[in-house]
């Protein structure tokens, strides 16, 4: 793969948390490419380092070694003001737990993205935005009054208002029912069809095998790569890391 | 959220309403013209009360000052600290350091105008307050009262507003800088608590009050107490600064019982440790304050008192009117009497001029009667001597005004050792002062006995000169009025100002109440009953009034410590006087203040069910 299919290319990267004895190699010498266009899903054990790499991979993160490259924009050496920058235009992110702003209605989180990059974000973009997750009817509740599977739908809407290069999303239906979380992944297959690089954390094999790929990490490391495996063998495959090697 | 704004504005409210009326009194006490028809004594005498007022008024002034610098600087900077979250969410979705910090200035600015706004009418009750309370403390004339300016309005808008900003400003600049990640799973720099700025405020004050105390026995009486008395400024601000080093050690240390709310009291007072020396910052203020101050006042009185015991040497004392020093001298059996006559007078050095106490004195008797080693044999003729009460140069010459009488130039020929008890400037020999200002002068006769007198019969022949009583009782007297005035002192300059720091202990209560609703609800979701949890955030809240409360005493302690060095050097003799009565007074009120304000407030915070607190996920 070239660099000009990859949305984002990871070479040799570390983090480690703690010092000394009490030091966890959370990453380790990771080297990877994330394709443009595509879905891609990144799994493992609990603690294996899936949510430091996406991290690490959207900028949230500073590496200890290495290089990550959103399209050809190296993270690694950008200013805070750069990030910055990326996280309004080219960099969404969604949360396991949504992480929305409580005093806000749906559609002003919607909205927030853009009036923070010093736009006037248009009601037809904020209300076409949430019919693509299918909330058109929700614009002015907030939070606390809708379910957990809306309120990650207004996440994504939020996350995707500002047509980002990437969307990243860690566990987006670890903390929904498997109906509601259909209906996202629903949602992020649509994305993904229709030209959206999507990198996503997960532990659910229902959710890994609606990717286009999966990526298995164990102890900071990728260990195996499936491509349009069913959801039978992903969890076939993340039973054996778990197990042992 | 509203707690939060109603806890800031509270704060500048109450520091501008402070400020604004210490500062009114102070100008209208400076501005004081004595009422018309006064004679020229009379007039200086006025002029002398005005001066000790404004004194008190700046010395009021500048503890109001200090203490909305403090409460409103510090509640600000708590409100920031506990929205991180929502700071780093908006960082998340692409807001920018700038964004942040100038959102937060642009707040601080408005809550800090819109608290001016209602600073300034609280301002006019609180100066009514202040007035009636140094009416009846006896501190100005009856019918003062605090008089209105337009100018204070600019005043009172800019001490809201530069307070709040400041305040907040090296809070929003902590906040624009951690890793939004990091402040939302709050780890790494974001939960770090003793940051920089609070290493260097604490070290940087800490030499200040060491200063202070290392500095304050070679300031003689007078500066030496002034020095002592503003050791608990830098000394709390230290301590506030370092407290979250302390609070949690302290709060290991306590006896909070080894069951499962202790646990849990013990835990959150570790993780908690922001809020925790948030509550404890006004407190610290509060007991360094009121306590060290009171200590080291009462140590100086008690000081003072011993000195004076040590010093006079009489069997009786006349208190009389006028030139009766002849007639007390010739009442059979009085061995040597030492007649003081009071005057008022004025110093006048260059453009300024100050009012000063003078006694006119017989050099020999007052010599004996105040233990002076060497005497006074110089101050004769046209001479004088700088008295106990020090503010005289103790040589050269002074041009020395006295009611309707200008001496002119005089030289200053000897000088009585500055004392912690004070008394007069400035010691004149018979004869300088015309009699005509002497008749209706206040007198004090210090009155020796001849060996073998009749103590019963003197005290009669006295009696029909003025008033008598055995030298024992009038220095009890003159003791119990001296501390009398030193506890009116403290009440007005404390007085207000401790009550604001209180509610300033209050508000920081309920500011780190309103987060916690999810924290008590998933300790209930736990297996913890309602009553435990309130249990739990009651036995926290004591073990951080406690900590709060001896880190305020440690401040406290610097003030005693300067006090009791000073008194040594000035004296001899080192004296510490602790007031219980009032430590014991601060510690219950501290005490039960933060427990019901920690009751309620968890109280109401645990009455919905836990599960919908924990539903409502932002
Ligand atoms: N902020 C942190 N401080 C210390 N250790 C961390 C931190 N974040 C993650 N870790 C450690 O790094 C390792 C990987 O964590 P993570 O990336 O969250 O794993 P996963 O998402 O796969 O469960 C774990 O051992 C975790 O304990
Ligand atoms: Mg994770």
């Amino acid at each position: 793969m070239t660099r000009e299919d990859a949305a984002v290319t990871l070479r040799g990267i570390s983090r480690s948390y703690g010092r000394g004895n009490a030091a966890v190699r959370a990453v380790d010498n990771v080297t990877l490419a994330f394709p443009r266009g595509a879905w891609t899903a990144v799994m493992g054990p609990s603690g294996s380092g899936k949510s430091t790499l996406l991290h690490c991979a959207a900028g949230l993160e500073r590496v200890d070694e290495g290089q990550v490259l959103l399209g050809d924009t190296d993270l690694t050496a950008a200013r805070d003001r750069t990030l910055t920058e990326l996280r309004r235009t080219r960099i969404g992110f969604v949360f396991q737990s949504f992480n929305l702003i409580g005093s806000m209605t749906a559609a002003q989180n919607v909205a927030l993205p853009l009036r923070l990059a010093g736009q006037r974000p248009s009601a037809a973009v904020v209300r076409d935005t949430l019919a693509s997750v299918g909330l058109a009817d929700r614009a002015r509740h907030r939070p606390r009054e809708l379910s957990g599977g809306q309120q990650q739908r207004v996440a994504l809407a939020r996350a995707m208002v500002t047509r980002p290069d990437v969307l990243f999303a860690d566990e987006p239906t670890g903390a929904l029912d498997s109906t509601s979380a259909a209906v996202v992944l629903d949602m992020m297959r649509q994305m993904a069809s229709n030209g959206q690089s999507i990198v996503m954390v997960t532990h659910d094999p229902l959710a890994a095998a609606r990717a286009d790929a999966v990526i298995f990490l164990r102890d900071g490391r990728v260990v195996d790569r499936l491509a349009g495996a069913s959801a039978g063998q992903v969890a076939a495959r993340l039973t054996a890391l778990e197990v042992g090697p | 959220m509203i707690a939060l704004f109603a806890g800031s504005l509270l704060s500048v409210t109450l520091g501008v309403a402070l400020v604004q009326s210490s500062l009114l009194l102070l100008i209208t006490a400076a501005t004081l013209d004595p009422p018309p028809g006064l004679g020229a004594a009379a007039r200086m005498e006025f002029a002398d009360n005005v001066t000790a007022a404004v004194s008190m008024l700046g010395i009021i002034l500048g503890m109001a000052v200090f203490l909305a610098g403090f409460i409103i600087s510090s509640t600000f900077a708590f409100t920031v600290a506990q929205r991180r979250r929502d700071f780093a969410l908006l960082r998340l979705v692409g807001a920018g350091r700038g964004q942040v910090q100038r959102r937060l200035l642009r707040e601080a600015l408005l809550l800090g105008a819109l608290g001016a706004a209602a600073g300034v009418p609280v301002g006019l009750l609180v100066m009514a307050a202040q007035a009636a309370l140094m009416r009846h403390l006896g501190f100005v004339p009856a019918g003062f009262e605090g008089r209105w300016r337009m100018w204070i309005l600019g005043v009172s808008f800019g001490t809201g507003i530069v307070l709040a900003v400041a305040g907040a400003m090296v809070a929003a600049r902590r906040a624009a800088r951690v890793q939004p990640l990091e402040a939302l799973r709050d780890t790494g720099a974001a939960a770090r608590v003793m940051t920089a700025t609070r290493w260097i405020a604490g070290l940087i004050f800490t030499g200040g009050a060491l200063a202070l105390i290392i500095v304050a026995p070679v300031g003689g009486p007078g500066g030496g107490a002034a020095m002592a008395m503003n050791v608990p400024l830098p000394a709390a601000v230290a301590a506030a600064a370092l407290s979250p080093l302390f609070v949690p050690l302290l709060g290991r240390l306590l006896p909070t019982g080894s069951g499962v709310i202790g646990v849990l009291a013990r835990a959150n007072l570790w993780d908690a440790r922001r809020r925790s020396a948030s509550v404890a910052a006004p407190l610290i203020v509060l007991v360094a304050l009121v306590v060290g101050t009171a200590a080291a006042g009462a140590s100086f009185t008690d000081s003072g008192i011993d000195e004076l015991k040590r010093q006079t040497r009489a069997d009786l004392v006349v208190t009389a009117t006028g030139p009766v020093g002849a007639a007390v001298a010739a009442v059979p059996g009085v061995a040597s009497a030492s007649t003081e006559l009071s005057v008022p007078a004025t110093i006048v050095a260059g453009e300024d001029s100050e009012a000063v106490s003078a006694l006119v004195i017989d050099p020999a008797a007052y010599a004996r009667a105040h233990s002076v080693d060497g005497g006074l044999t110089a101050l004769q003729g046209r001479a004088v001597a700088a008295g106990p009460g020090g503010d005289v140069p103790s040589s050269g010459t002074v041009n020395v005004t006295l009611p309707d009488l200008d001496l002119g130039a005089v030289p200053v020929v000897a000088a009585v050792p500055s004392t912690i008890s004070g008394g007069a400037n400035l010691l004149l020999p018979p004869g300088l002062v015309p009699a005509g200002l002497l008749a209706d002068a206040p007198a004090q006769s210090f009155v020796t006995l001849a060996p073998g007198a009749s103590a019963d019969q003197v005290r009669a022949a006295l009696g029909r000169i003025g008033t008598v009583a055995d030298a024992g009782t009038w220095l009890r007297d003159d003791a119990a009025s001296r501390s009398d005035v030193n506890n009116k002192i403290m009440v007005a300059v404390m007085g207000l100002g401790g009550l604001y720091a209180l509610i300033g202990v209050v508000n920081s209560i309920v500011i780190g109440a309103a987060a916690r609703r999810r924290e008590f609800a998933a300790a209930r979701v736990g297996g913890l009953t309602r009553g435990q949890v309130l249990r739990a955030a009651l036995v926290e809240s004591s073990a951080v009034t406690v900590a709060g409360v001896l880190l305020g005493g440690v401040a406290a302690a610097g003030a005693l410590i300067a006090a009791a060095r000073t008194t040594s050097a000035v004296t001899g003799s080192t004296t510490v006087s602790l007031p219980w009565t009032l430590i014991g007074a601060v510690c219950a009120v501290a005490l039960i203040v933060t427990g019901t304000t920690s009751l309620i407030t968890s109280w109401s915070a645990t009455r919905p069910a836990p599960i919908t607190q924990l539903a409502a996920r932002e």
